[in-house]
């Protein structure tokens, strides 16, 4: 796709040289016109003097040198005549060698005709009657200096028409760019509103642009509303679900049932398979994707809430620690932040003899948070099957199963890395390494 | 023991009801927002289980609105909403404990258990223990000089309230508030003879009977 400018330029350029040639060249013919009309009166003024220096002599009739002009005189001077009678003619002594060729009609002469030393001549044949005979009288001019000046003319008037054109548009490049900078404010506003740093586009553009805006407003506003209709109704139909499951369970360990033990089995892992099912996709609907910097999670605000709520859960024998630089911010979703770190701990919390440790860093690069423990561990040999059964549900076991599953489709999600690794605390270390978001 | 059940969804409440019944705890049930925070407050709970999704008010709103007026009893909340975010909005509120649907009734017994024991400052334990005595509560039987010492429904709610207020003076009003439900007559000669089957199966000094005040559990095993 071209750019605007390209197009503009090229629109503006055809233009410009097309009405600037026409121009140019159209008001040299008329110049040109209007000054043979004028030299057409000269030439003949000329003709006219030559028939008053006619003079009836002793041998007939003669001209009166005296009243030649001496340019007629002068070879090659630019000024001839040519004189014809019924049967001589007279040549003025300018033309020295040349001929100066009989004109088919009276008047001025359309076609310019051809000089010694490059002349161009302007021709005017004028007929006359006189003692009692008849007279043709030709009378040229030399034309080339005025061609000459209408040349340079036409230089001087293709550079300056030239200069002009480059003048132009290098106007037209600043004032396209300035009309333009509202749709570069705009592109950049998009690019924020991908970012997260907005929600809408600025309203308060030019009118060209206004019915684009609210366009695309309207779209983003429809677009958050269906998102949120159908991850709520996601949401509503997973816990509406819940309630009855609930029921189930509890029936499904029935003394009755018990005595079935088969039965009891089947019930219960189906049961089970259906509520992993459920918490899993409850937890990538919500997954709420790019937030803005408001809904960011703060961790000196965020993490003392969290880990009341672990030590609430997991009892006041494990000693739960936590290290963030103060200030903190980190650039998603809060609640999908606690889901991550909740689920990370909790599992820390569940295999720990007495510690639990979060610390969270930042570089350049992004930001590495790590759930150290004091617990059995994992060896290194089966890390990896740990990692990946998270994704694999029907192969799961309570514990390191399901919160980790949450916690891959989270990492996974913002473009995060998971690995496990030994603890400087002897247990587990699970780190999460996210990229610092694209500016 | 005396519970409130606020949950909404009457399939659900049918079988908490059953199976804390089996368990021996005397349950009052709501299913309405507006009337678990008027009754909460005004009857003498030892327990409260909470919905936080209730017809006429949100669940957490009536827990903001008890702990705002004093109201310490604990509260373990029942929720479908199981994410971090609400569990510690739940906690903010002013919750004891949160159990997320669906739950298995053996994980909701351990939680209540182990709540009243933390609400009467016996954490930490597997067990109710008091005074050399080990009650059992799966199977409703203490454990008493090394034998296992079988207990009625009624006598084992009883004593577990008793092993719960060590040393403490306890009415048979206040007794009988605590064993038995809303619905329920309360007859304090009742009381008086689960008291008397206690002594016979444990020894005469365990309770000790303060005249016209009331009970008290010593624990005093010869």
């Amino acid at each position: 796709m071209r750019s605007i400018q390209q197009r503009l330029s090229f629109g503006l350029i055809s233009v410009l040289l097309v009405a600037g040639l026409l121009l140019a060249q159209s008001s040299l013919w008329l110049f040109d016109r209007s000054l043979r009309g004028y030299l057409q009166t000269t030439l003949q003024d000329e003709a006219q003097a030559l028939l008053g220096a006619f003079e009836r002599g002793p041998a007939g009739v003669q001209l009166d040198e005296r009243r030649l002009s001496a340019a007629y005189k002068r070879p090659y001077s630019g000024l001839y005549f040519r004189i014809d009678f019924a049967d001589q003619t007279w040549r003025s002594r300018s033309l020295w060698d040349r001929d100066l060729p009989r004109a088919q009609h009276v008047g001025l002469q359309r076609e310019l005709g051809d000089g010694p030393q490059g002349q161009s001549w302007l021709v005017l044949r004028a007929d006359y009657q006189r003692f009692g005979q008849q007279i043709e009288i030709q009378v040229a001019r030399d034309y080339t200096p005025i061609l000459n000046s209408f040349r340079q003319v036409q230089k001087v008037g293709l550079g300056l028409g030239l200069a002009a054109l480059v003048l132009i548009l290098l106007l037209q490049r600043v004032i396209v760019s300035r009309a333009l900078r509202p749709l570069e404010m705009t592109r950049q506003q998009l690019k924020q509103l991908q970012q997260g740093q907005r929600n809408q586009l600025d309203q308060n553009v030019p009118l060209e642009l206004e019915p684009l805006v609210a366009q695309i407003n309207h779209l983003l506003s429809h677009t958050e509303e269906t998102l949120k209709r159908s991850r709520n109704a996601l949401g509503n139909l997973g816990h509406a679900l819940k309630t009855p499951l609930a029921v189930l369970v509890s029936l499904a360990s029935r003394e009755e049932l018990k005595r079935i033990p088969d039965l009891h089995d089947s019930l219960n892992q189906q049961l089970k398979q259906i509520e992993q099912r459920i918490a899993r996709e409850l937890g990538r609907a919500k997954l709420a994707g790019e937030v803005l910097p408001g809904a960011h999670f703060d961790c000196a605000n965020e993490l003392p809430g969290l880990f009341a709520t672990l030590t609430m859960i997991h009892g006041r024998h494990l000693q739960l620690d936590w290290h963030a630089p103060g200030q903190l911010r980190l650039p998603w979703d809060r609640e999908d932040v606690l889901e991550l770190l909740g689920n990370v701990l909790d599992n820390a919390c569940k295999w720990a003899d007495s510690r639990v440790q979060l610390s969270v860093s930042s570089s350049a690069d992004g930001y590495t948070l790590c759930i150290d423990d004091d617990g059995p561990g994992i060896e290194p040999e089966r890390r990896q099957d740990v990692l990946s059964r998270g994704s694999r549900l029907d192969e799961q076991v309570a514990g390191h199963g399901l919160g980790l599953g949450i916690v891959r489709d989270i990492v996974d999600a913002w473009g995060g890395t998971l690995e496990l690794s030994d603890s400087a605390l002897d247990g587990l270390c699970v780190q999460i390494n996210l990229p610092a978001k694209r500016a | 023991m005396r519970l409130l059940l606020v949950e909404d969804h009457v399939p659900l409440a049918d079988e908490l009801l059953a199976g804390l019944t089996r368990q021996g705890y005397a349950v009052d049930w709501l299913a309405d927002g507006r009337d678990a925070a008027y009754q909460g407050a005004t009857e003498p709970y030892d327990l409260i289980i909470l919905d936080l999704g209730l017809p006429g008010k949100p669940g957490l709103e009536v827990l903001q609105e008890w702990r705002s007026n004093g109201l310490s009893t604990p509260v373990l909340i029942l929720t479908a909403r199981g994410s971090w975010a609400e569990r510690i909005e739940g906690l903010k509120a002013g919750a004891d404990d949160y159990l997320t649907k669906p739950f298995h009734p053996e994980e909701l017994q351990l939680r209540i258990q182990s709540l009243l024991r933390r609400a009467h400052g016996l954490a930490n334990q597997p067990q109710l223990e008091a005074a050399g005595l080990q009650l059992d509560e799966s199977r409703q039987s203490v454990q008493h000089k090394g034998e296992d010492v079988q207990l009625t429904a009624a006598e084992f709610r009883l004593l577990r309230y008793f092993m719960l207020h060590p040393g403490q003076l306890l009415s048979k009003s206040h007794l009988a508030e605590h064993l038995y439900d809303g619905e329920s007559e309360r007859d304090s000669n009742v009381i008086e003879v689960h008291v008397n089957h206690l002594r016979r199966k444990l020894g005469r000094e365990i309770i000790e009977t303060r005249r016209g005040q009331g009970y008290r559990f010593t624990g005093a095993v010869p």
